[in-house]
């Protein structure tokens, strides 16, 4: 049997990670790879693209019904109350779907509800079945521990970042290599690269370079801002089922290649505080420029 | 050692002796402040709890607590339900107030927020008699009377504690208006009748208030050891009242134990405890005669007592149920005068430590462990 791989995105919030996730998910699926995603989000919209927009249960919901007064993770599956057919869902070509989910808005501790649902998966054996890679989309920043669980010893074997040109997107992704750099140094995940999403105010894959080059990393990829990405939403697909033959969906399987093509990670050395003041500098310089072409 | 926030706001709670504490709290905390409460005396088991557990903690827990809340008022016939909202719901940031405004009860509910790691147990007591005082009424001066302040229901001995003083103070022309926090509902309302508040402490806080709303002062005094610290205690509280009695006080049993002591003078000892420590130790030192090594309190650092304890010639020591290990290690006995005291019982209301027959007791007690220990064998 392959060995299983794994690997995590994470990145500023709305940035394109579970855009980019779902159709690397179906590029893999397409070559012949059996894929799962596990999304880490409680408001469980990471695979939906994959399912034609339709609602799952997610993990936790399942472990709230069948939970009883408690739900402690050891009894239920003691009682083996749970079926990995309840929380694992087909999509698009067999890409497997696992939504983490969490508690309502505005309660509760989503962060522990990310350590109970991959708990669960573990004790489940999810992760011994016949697999070839696992995806964790991984919401916004890394808040808190629970949604750092991903980034631990034995989990994904690479982490990637996205982002755009904005500075705020790069400033998510500086504060998330620092989370990184933590668990790296503890034989947990490394970075394997940036993936530039363009979106926003500014297209400037150079800026973007600096950045990964200067926390020690490179940028694996880039996906182009294209119309056809909100066009396949809105009937709950991927380009790569919507448009299999467009550009775009070349583009997403030329990043599925490169991102399995280099296994090894680096440590990352986050930016000090003044060398991204002045990245943000120069990022404000070109918006402005940007701004002043486009008048 | 020191149990945090949590447990002090549950200790000065759990003494409104007719109020029914809801603790919002995973099963471990609860399981803590009840077994320290009622191992020593069984009688008293007028708590519930959310029992929080892994979905409470990731879905939040204000379902659970509305739940408890009404199951608790069907069960209990009580006029008051007080909600002390633990470490977990605080980390989780569970709307306690929202929760609680959200329901009808039969009984009154009050909640507070006492999360461990806020603050230490003396903080949490403090802030719980803060909180309740919302509770007391305007309430006509009663001459010559004052309010106890600093009292935990589970303390060791608070029953024949509070007995004893109370008579003393009778006896000295005084009424205990309200012992807080061992008292009823209906008592701790009219706190504000008493012409002083006395605290012996803790409770520093609530008499502050207490001075600034109501005018009523307050005199702090060491907790009532020994003859010449219940003398002191007596006498102080009487001056301040200017009661114009002349207390006498018979001592004659305590002559009697006296004569057994002779052996003891110059025993080296070590106390630890929360505020009763410092009490204890200038009875034991002054008036005992015994050499106190090692004096601490809860919250200084316990390694480096024990550690001192270890380094000294101590052969009595004197603390709470917490102090075993170490007594044991060293071969010396520990005597219990300090809570938690969660391996003696303390039920019976006549053999007190504070007081004039207290240091009868305390004496007693003292003698026999040393004589039954098998000598000083050290
Ligand atoms: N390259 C792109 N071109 C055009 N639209 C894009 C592109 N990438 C993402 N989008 C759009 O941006 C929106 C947000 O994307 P997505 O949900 O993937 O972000 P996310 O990082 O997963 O967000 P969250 O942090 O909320 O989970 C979506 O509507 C998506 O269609
Ligand atoms: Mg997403």
């Amino acid at each position: 049997m392959k060995k299983l791989q794994q690997i995590a995105f994470y990145g500023k919030g709305g940035i394109g990670k579970s855009t980019i996730v779902s159709n690397l998910a179906a590029a893999y699926a397409e070559s012949g790879l059996k894929v799962m995603i596990v999304g880490c989000d409680p408001k469980a919209d990471c695979t939906r693209n994959l399912r034609g927009d339709a609602d799952i249960p997610t993990v936790l919901d399942v472990l709230r019904e069948k939970g009883g007064a408690k739900m402690e993770l050891t009894e239920i599956i003691g009682g083996k109350k749970i079926d990995v057919d309840e929380i694992v869902y087909k999509g698009y070509n067999g890409v497997l779907c696992v939504e983490a989910g969490g508690p309502e808005p505005a309660v509760g501790c989503a962060g522990r509800g990310i350590i109970v649902a991959v708990d669960l998966l573990k004790s489940l054996g999810v992760y011994d079945r016949d697999l070839d890679l696992i995806i964790y989309d991984v919401l916004g920043d890394v808040v808190c521990g629970g949604f750092g669980m991903p980034l631990r010893k034995g989990l994904a074997d690479n982490v990637f970042i996205v982002t755009s040109a904005d500075y705020l997107a790069i400033y998510a992704a500086n504060n998330i290599c620092k989370g990184i750099e933590r668990h790296a140094s503890r034989k947990g995940s490394p970075l394997g690269g940036i993936v530039y999403n363009v979106r926003g105010a500014i297209d400037d894959p150079e800026l973007v370079g600096e950045f990964a080059g200067s926390v020690g990393s490179k940028v694996v990829g880039a996906i182009p801002n294209d119309s056809l990405i909100s066009e396949s939403e809105i009937y709950g697909k991927t380009v790569i089922e919507y448009m299999p033959d467009s550009i775009i969906a070349d583009r997403f399987r030329e990043l599925a290649g490169a991102i399995l093509e280099d296994g090894s990670g680096v440590t990352p050395q986050p930016l000090s505080k003044e060398k991204l003041a002045e990245l943000a500098r120069r990022i404000r310089e070109k918006t402005r420029e940007a701004a002043d072409k486009s008048r | 050692m020191d149990g945090g926030k949590f447990f002090g706001a549950f200790r000065a709670s759990s003494g409104i002796t007719d109020a029914v504490v809801l603790n919002h709290v995973p099963v471990g905390c609860n399981w803590g402040a009840a077994i320290f409460k009622t191992t020593s005396n069984q009688f008293d088991m007028r708590h519930a709890c959310t029992v929080m557990h892994e979905r409470e903690i990731v879905f939040g827990g204000e379902d659970a607590l509305r739940e408890a809340l009404i199951r608790a008022d069907e069960l209990y016939d009580t006029p008051l339900l007080l909600v002390i909202a633990g470490d977990a719901p605080s980390i989780i940031g569970d709307d306690v107030e929202a929760v609680v405004n959200s329901v009808t009860l039969d009984a009154e509910v009050m909640w507070m927020e006492a999360a461990g790691f806020k603050g230490s147990m003396m903080d949490g007591y403090e802030e719980a008699l803060l909180r309740l005082a919302g509770l007391m009424k305007e309430s006509e001066t009663i001459q010559g009377s004052v309010n106890l302040i600093g009292f935990s229901p589970d303390d060791f001995k608070v029953d024949a504690d509070v007995k004893e003083i109370k008579q003393l103070l009778l006896d000295a022309g005084v009424e205990v208006n309200t012992v807080i926090s061992k008292c009823s509902l209906e008592e701790f309302r009219r706190a504000p009748a008493a012409e002083l508040n006395v605290v012996l402490g803790q409770g520093t806080l609530l008499a502050e208030q207490m001075k600034k709303e109501l005018g009523l002062p307050y005199l702090k005094m060491d907790y009532p050891y020994g003859l010449d610290g219940t003398a002191h205690f007596v006498n102080a509280i009487s001056e301040e009242l200017g009661t114009g009695h002349e207390p006498e006080f018979d001592i004659e049993p305590f002559k009697r134990v006296y004569l057994y002591l002779h052996e003891l003078y110059g025993t080296p000892v070590s106390v630890i405890g929360d505020f009763h420590a410092e009490a204890m130790a200038n009875f034991l030192d002054g008036e005992l005669g015994f050499n106190v090594e090692v004096s601490a309190r809860n919250e200084d650092d316990y390694f480096a007592f024990e550690e001192e304890v270890r380094n000294s010639n101590t052969t009595i020591l004197f603390g709470s149920s917490f102090e075993q290990n170490i007594a044991e290690t060293l071969n010396i006995p520990l005597i219990r005068f300090c809570y938690p005291v969660f391996d003696n019982v303390c039920v019976y209301d006549d053999a007190p430590y504070a007081g004039f027959r207290g240091a009868v007791c305390l004496t007693e007690a003292i003698i026999n462990t040393v004589m039954s220990y098998g000598g000083m064998n050290k």
